[in-house]
């Protein structure tokens, strides 16, 4: 039966206001770029599925060990419920899959299902999407670590780690490796193999993938965004913005945000002024936290248009933005959420204790 | 000349026909942006939740089953980036959201107060609402598309409808 109100309600799209010319010329250039006629990466990625399955096996192997030598203090499920958890340990924030950061040059790391690893000394940690995989820099080695599986690769890299970042599919890890002075960017499988060196002189500033996995974003040597695309095995410098402080692709699409010490550029067009503190994306929205002369910091996200969406501020000083979460620091500790009481302490420091890396799955 | 048909168009965008892509993208892009209005109530979400839609699209459109619609495909995936970002919006945030559309231009006609009363449904009536009698989908296909029981979806358009009633009356009366 169709009512004179379903009637009605079939007209409601024709009565709904009209988009703006400007948003669908923006959003069609974006599109166009998301078109994937057989890209030539895909063979390669096919490959590396293949592999990464043919590896789990070896992986497993690889994990006994590392446990057994006991460089790792880890707990699984029920056993890591017994143990009342404090602040001084890592809190998983609601919803999220899991959580890590080096804290006081110690591996910190909890996951959904009780998974915790607490003490081990490390440079620096990455999770992996849905946080089923945990990378760290350990020594001169990158350490791989899946909680659900209890499962670890190492594989020795000839010095420290300061930087990791998986890909969004899982298949591949790009990471920074100092050596001396200088920092090499590297990419290797998820499942440790076919480890490469992409670039001898870069910046020690956190890659950041693509949405298809198919490319990444570093800081190359003379500080300005780089793209590197797998597929093609070719780098490309975007934007005149340097030195690059920081950079992140958006979860979806190819827009690319970086930020310098004094300014934000989301696709070369610049969105905010001031002193950086951090950036990411919430949803498709660019993120960014602006400090100094704005004490508390000001949190700012943009549509795709480069028009500011919102602005709130929040506590202390932000330390990152991931995970769709701001995380602040204050004197006494570490916050992660939104806006206003979505802030969640995540963890108790004292105001000398460095805390990197944080970094929410 | 004849309009190329939908299928056409996906058939060649897959080979990489940015053309034929763009015939896409301007075929649908009103419509799925106002689906995207009409569910998140605002300008700069519609903006982002439509792009964000067209271009997970476009990026899925390998996998896309020529042999389906192109549009009510493109509108699931909008419907569920809205839902998504309003739930996480929801989730994360303790502010109150707005839930009227902002600075809606519409026609001096009683559709005004129903674009206004369907703005205060719940996200969730106000999707399957908009998938319904906005796009034309089945509850069928709501309910595949939103990943629900057909019973929820009936259930939930029926609550919709006797909402939308009373308010409608309401505004009638007053």
């Amino acid at each position: 039966m169709s009512s004179e109100l379903e009637r009605r309600l079939e007209g409601l799209l024709a009565e709904s206001p009209e988009p703006d010319p400007g948003a669908g010329e923006e959003s069609l250039h974006r599109s166009l770029r998301a078109l994937q006629p057989a890209a030539p990466g895909h063979r390669g990625l096919r490959t590396a599925v293949l592999v990464f399955a043919a590896a789990a096996v070896l992986l497993a192997i690889a994990a006994g060990s590392l446990a057994a030598a006991g460089a790792l203090h880890v707990s699984f499920g029920q056993k890591a419920r017994q143990r009342p958890v404090t602040t001084t340990q890592l809190l998983r924030p609601r919803d999220a899959n899991g959580i890590a950061a080096i804290v006081d040059g110690r591996l910190s790391v909890a996951i959904k299902g009780g998974f915790r690893i607490e003490g081990l000394t490390a440079s620096t940690v990455a999770l992996s999407p849905h946080a089923w995989y945990v990378a760290a820099g350990i020594g001169h080695s990158l350490v791989a670590m899946a909680p659900d599986r209890r499962t670890a690769w190492s594989h020795p890299v000839g010095g420290e780690v300061v930087a990791i970042a998986w890909a969004p599919d899982g298949l591949r890890v790009a990471y920074v490796v100092r050596h001396g002075h200088r920092f090499a960017l590297r990419a290797i499988y998820g499942n440790g193999t076919h480890d490469a060196l992409i670039d001898r002189s870069v910046r020690p500033v956190r890659p950041s993938w693509r949405a298809d996995s198919l490319a990444f974003a570093y800081v190359g040597g003379g500080g300005h965004a780089v793209v590197y695309d797998l597929g093609h095995q070719r780098h490309s410098v975007v934007g005149a913005a340097a030195p690059v402080t920081h950079l992140a692709f958006a979860p979806a699409g190819r827009a690319l945000l970086v930020a310098t010490p004094g300014s934000a550029v989301v696709d070369g067009k610049t969105v905010a002024s001031g002193e950086v503190e951090a950036i990411g994306w919430f949803h498709t929205r660019a993120t960014v936290a602006l400090g100094a002369g704005f004490r508390p910091p000001l949190v700012r996200t943009f549509t795709r248009n480069g028009r500011q969406a919102e602005a709130f501020r929040v506590p202390g000083r932000v330390v990152a933005v991931t995970g769709g979460l701001v995380v602040t620091r204050t004197s006494d500790r570490i916050l992660a959420g939104w806006r206003g009481k979505s802030l969640n302490t995540v963890l108790g420091v004292r105001s000398t204790t460095p805390v990197a890396d944080l970094a929410v799955g | 000349m004849r309009e190329p048909s939908d299928r056409d168009l996906v058939r060649r965008a897959r080979r990489g026909d940015r053309d034929a892509a763009a015939a896409l993208f301007r075929r649908y892009w009103r419509d799925a942006w106002r689906a995207a209005f009409v569910i998140t109530g605002r300008r700069s979400l519609a903006d982002d939740v439509a792009a964000d839609g067209f271009e997970r699209a476009f990026a899925a459109l390998g996998r896309f089953d020529d042999r389906r619609p192109f549009g009510p495909w493109l509108h699931r995936i909008v419907a569920n980036r809205a839902l998504d970002l309003l739930r996480a919006e929801r989730r994360l945030s303790d502010e109150e959201l707005p839930e009227l559309p902002d600075a809606a231009p519409v026609h001096d006609s009683g559709d005004r107060s129903l674009l206004a009363a369907v703005a205060e449904l719940s996200v969730e009536r106000r999707v399957v609402v908009v998938l319904r009698y906005g796009v034309g989908m089945t509850p069928k296909q709501i309910a595949a598309a939103l990943d629900l029981p057909v019973g929820t979806v009936n259930s939930r358009l029926a609550r919709a409808l006797e909402q939308l009633r009373e308010s409608v009356e309401v505004e009638h009366v007053e």
